[in-house]
């Protein structure tokens, strides 16, 4: 099973690789920038990386950040996967509709989105924007990502291999548990990503739900653009970077990645075998 | 750390002490205040209050979803009966709702530590965003103090998104200087003080391009193909082409929008974007030459600079934001204290001097820094200053002959 | 399925919300009328100089629908047949940049590729340039933004599809069509078109209402209808109209987007 790729498919993979991290380089870079703002290059400093433990409003944003992000991904994976393997699954009467429904968060202009969940929240329950308001949020515009992506792998999964295992007496919860999910986990962790993606990095919508005290990062950021954007900022994302780079960089080294993606193919091949 | 500074409000501690010898009048004061809030804000028809731009809360439609009247604002209002106990001192919390950077470095920090009130400042990415949520329940949004441009003031006013300000908790008033005592956009300063001005022109390299720049026609001269940008922004736009054309920027005359149109229609071409960030554009050299407002200029000299700026001799733009208490603020009092606290001389000076534009504050003259205070295109002398025009509120009709000409031009 | 009832709930009821105020318009004082409703919005935004930008987008989009795909397509086949117990911190790999904030991301590719930028710069100095071409503020740089913000997008629901994929078939099509072109044509890429549809959706989709990327990277002549919304709901401050315009865009969007999946299935699955 295992061959060596070609050449020029290695080479593809590795400059788009190059694509994704070449604003990035410049990025970590800038962050070094002895100067308020990020536009040229005016020498070398490590002020920033200090400056910004002193930065309570900019450190305040991240933790809100990421505990919206949390919640986000938590809920929109749940609602999402499920929401996408049961469209894959299921043909029932108004699946065209539910399929068009998940289409609708995605084609909605965002500041519609914004503002229809501002009028929304403040007029139904007289909420005035709060970090579990944007949460909501940004569950609903996430669970068509993660649906989309889980639908798109148990599109094409084998039902054979459920029906085998509820044959072979496994209860509907087993059968979910041991044969579904193991093979979906992929999908599910792809969505989960991209939900994370969503959630960290939207502004629009975000910025309707905000209320005293939930400045997320991206308000932070956006907002500093009016009189310039600094090297903190740039010193935030290096950090980021730098954690997850060294989190893979360890899990690479180990060679004992063996996240989800290894089970399903494990199972094939045993399946294949039997 | 504001051990060694300067205690910026002595002057204003004593009004409070004497404000708090009248205890009791103060307290009945506010109570009926308050009182008369949560009256309001029942009768308040959300959805209308949201929905439209000058909204007032009060000449409200049908709403299209049911609304229980009781619950619509109790989780968003603190209960009338709540509040008062926190009167006679200032609030321990205040909510402020700003720019990223526009305020002194240690300004947050300095009030912080004289008061030991906690500031929760909290930031907008954009004006729409800023002036939809402090309009989104017609009464702020839930925050104390915000800085809306003062165009927004007469509609602010008139829909009761802000509160009339208690003059006798803000003796650094005094510290205006004469000529922003009674500004147009709200006379007497009776609903909000002036907080930073400035002027719109246009800033150029002059390593790329020669000589005295000094008219509106630069920016439709042919020889500056590619090289230029105008602000994304209608108004100043449209004032741009208006001052070049002869035209009032507050017009609203069809025959003259359309005039305004057909010479922006014709500088398109040569532009190369109609900018977000101007400072951005001008330092890094996408451009030689953009269309900005007098505080960007000085954050574009602080990477390079040899970028001159100039106010165009037609005639040009002048405006000013201003700070407000909103009428829903859940700490009044010390959102009259953060006012005074900004115009003292000392702490206005420190805004000027690390954002770049001018405060009104006579007295903080003498502390800022030279090259703003003594520069004439940031700190133009009067008679300058009296050519210079202000962008008017636009009633929704007025406006939309504006917004149909600039999706007009920018989608052609 | 509570993912329906929660779209339901927090997406469709909102939404309604919306339908009613794109009915109603503005008195002279800015409130909001909804008592009248009237079409009008709806005729003023069927405007013909709105057209060009409508183009614009859909050229963007399209464009960067299908680079993404051009370039996420190999990439996510090369995770998922070499990638072996590293797929998914490939995968992660691929998410990273994207965890940074998008405006900086931004910043850095205007440094890359502006006039004096680090392409242009490294060109002129190996002399194989002798002025510097213009790069940024056009539809090049736009849809350069575009692709590299959506390519994750693209990558991650083809890999998932394209990972699931039997190389028994594969093989088997191999023998069959004794070509790997032919095994790719007539096994591969039909039995990975889930994948495929998918992240058409989550490219196209998305990059059709992006207004952010040409508003940063974008020059005069890059409006996106997306922009004009935008612009009609802030600076306009004018919510009826632009909700009604909203509303046609996103029927526009929905019924191509349920067309073109259509004849897309028809097409390559038969």
């Amino acid at each position: 099973m295992t061959e060596r790729p070609s050449r020029w498919l290695s080479g593809f993979a590795a400059l788009t690789y190059a694509f994704l991290f070449a604003p990035i380089v410049i990025l970590v870079i800038f962050s070094f920038n002895d100067s308020r703002r990020v536009f040229i290059w005016q020498g070398f400093t490590l002020d920033w990386y200090p400056a910004l433990l002193q930065n309570d409003r900019l450190l305040d944003a991240v933790w809100i950040t990421l505990q919206v992000a949390a919640l986000a991904v938590v809920g929109a994976t749940l609602l999402g996967s499920l929401l996408g393997l049961g469209l894959a699954r299921l043909r029932f009467r108004g699946s065209g509709g539910v399929q068009t429904l998940l289409l609708l968060p995605m084609v909605t202009p965002e500041i519609v989105v914004g503002i229809s969940l501002l009028v929304f929240f403040s007029q139904l329950f007289g909420w005035n924007g709060s970090m579990g308001q944007i949460a909501l949020a940004h569950i609903t515009f996430c669970i068509s990502y993660v649906a989309i992506t889980v639908r798109a792998r148990a599109a094409s999964l084998d039902p054979a291999r459920e029906e085998a295992a509820r044959d072979l007496g496994a209860s509907a919860v087993g059968t979910f548990r041991h044969v579904t999910l193991p093979l979906l986990a992929p999908a599910i962790a792809a969505g989960a990503m991209l939900a994370f993606a969503l959630s960290v990095d939207d502004l629009i919508i975000t910025s309707f739900q905000a209320g005293v005290g939930s400045t997320t990062l991206p308000i932070a950021i956006y907002s500093s653009i009016k009189f310039g954007v600094t090297p903190q900022i740039n010193a935030i994302s290096s950090i980021v970077i730098a954690l997850v780079g060294l989190a893979l960089l360890i899990s690479w080294r180990v060679g004992a990645f063996r996240g989800p993606s290894a089970r399903p193919v494990d199972a094939d091949a045993e399946e294949g075998s039997a | 750390m504001s051990g060694d500074r300067k205690p910026p409000g002595v002057t204003f501690d004593d009004a409070l002490n004497h404000k708090l010898a009248k205890a009791g009048w103060s307290r009945r004061e506010f109570i009926a205040r308050v009182g008369a809030f949560g009256a309001y804000a029942a009768l308040t028809q959300l959805l209308v209050a949201c929905a439209s731009p000058a909204a007032s809360p009060t000449a409200a439609p049908a709403t299209p979803s049911p609304t229980p009247a009781g619950t619509t604002t109790a989780e968003a209002t603190p209960e009338p009966t709540a509040e008062p106990t926190a009167v006679p001192e200032p609030e321990g919390e205040l909510y402020v709702y700003n720019w990223d950077g526009y305020i002194g470095e240690e300004t947050v920090a300095k009030f912080e530590d004289q008061y030991g009130i906690k500031v929760t400042y909290d930031l907008f990415p954009d004006e729409a965003t800023q002036i939809g949520k402090l309009q989104s329940d017609g009464k702020g949004g839930g925050y104390d103090v915000s800085y809306p441009a003062s165009t927004w003031m007469p509609a602010f006013i008139a829909d009761g998104t802000v509160r009339a300000l208690d003059h006798s908790l803000i003796p650094n008033l005094a510290n205006l200087s004469p000529q922003w005592q009674n500004p147009g956009y709200d006379p007497g300063n009776q609903y909000s003080v002036p907080n930073a001005w400035w002027t719109t022109g246009y800033a150029w390299d002059p390593r790329r391009i020669d000589g005295d720049l000094t008219s509106w026609d630069t920016l439709w001269d042919p020889a500056l193909d590619n090289r230029m940008a105008m602000l994304d922004d209608v108004r100043e736009c449209f004032a741009a082409a208006a001052f070049r054309l002869g035209l009032s920027p507050n017009t609203t005359d069809l025959g003259e929008l359309d005039q305004i149109l057909a010479s922006l229609a014709e500088q398109k071409p040569l532009l190369r974007l109609y900018t977000q960030d101007d400072i951005g554009d001008m330092v890094g050299g996408t451009v030689d030459l953009s269309h900005c407002w007098s505080g960007d200029w000085v954050q574009m000299t602080y990477e390079k600079a040899r970028i001159r700026y100039v106010i165009p001799e037609e005639g040009s733009i002048k405006g000013n934001d201003v700070m407000v208490v909103l009428s829903g603020a859940p700490h009044p009092i010390a959102a009259h204290l953060w006012i005074n606290f900004n115009l003292d001389a000392q702490i206005s000076a420190e805004n000027t001097n690390w954002i770049g534009y001018m405060g009104p504050n006579e007295a903080a003259l003498p502390m800022i820094d030279d090259y703003i205070r003594d520069d004439p295109r940031l700190n133009p002398p009067a008679e300058v200053l009296a050519e210079l025009v202000e962008l008017a509120y636009l009633a929704p009709a007025d406006l939309a002959k504006y917004t149909d000409r600039w999706t007009q031009l920018r989608a052609g | 399925m509570p993912g329906v009832l929660w779209l339901a709930a927090l997406f469709v009821a909102p939404l309604v919300i919306i339908a009613v105020i794109s009915l109603g318009s503005l008195d002279d004082a800015g409130h909001l009328v909804l008592g009248q409703p009237t079409l009008d919005n709806y005729a003023r935004a069927l405007q013909p100089a709105f057209l060009p930008a409508f183009a614009k987008s859909l050229y963007y989009a399209t464009t960067t629908t299908v680079v993404s795909l051009a370039i996420g397509y190999p990439v996510a086949y090369w995770i998922s047949r070499y990638g072996g117990r590293r797929k998914i911190a490939l995968l992660v790999l691929v998410m990273l940049p994207f965890w940074t904030s998008y405006l900086i991301r931004s910043y850095a590719w205007m440094i890359i590729l502006r006039d004096n930028g680090v392409v242009n710069s490294a060109l002129i100095e190996t002399g194989l340039l002798a002025d510097p071409i213009q790069m940024l503020n056009t539809d090049f740089s736009v849809i350069l933004g575009m692709v590299y913000g959506f390519l994750p997008f693209a990558i991650l629901p083809l890999f998932v599809s394209i990972d699931r994929l039997d190389q028994r078939l594969v093989q088997a099509g191999r023998d069959l069509y004794a070509s790997g072109r032919g095994a790719f044509l007539h096994v591969t890429l039909p039995l990975t078109m889930p994948g495929i549809v998918a992240a058409s959706l989550l490219v196209f989709i998305p990059a059709l209402g992006d207004w952010v990327t040409p508003d940063l990277l974008g020059g005069a002549d890059t409006t996106t209808i997306a922009k004009i919304v935008q612009v009609i709901f802030t600076s306009g401050r004018d919510w009826p109209y632009g909700s009604a315009l909203g509303f046609m865009l996103m029927g526009v969007t929905i019924v191509g987007t349920l067309a073109g999946l259509r004849s897309l299935r028809r097409e390559l699955i038969g």
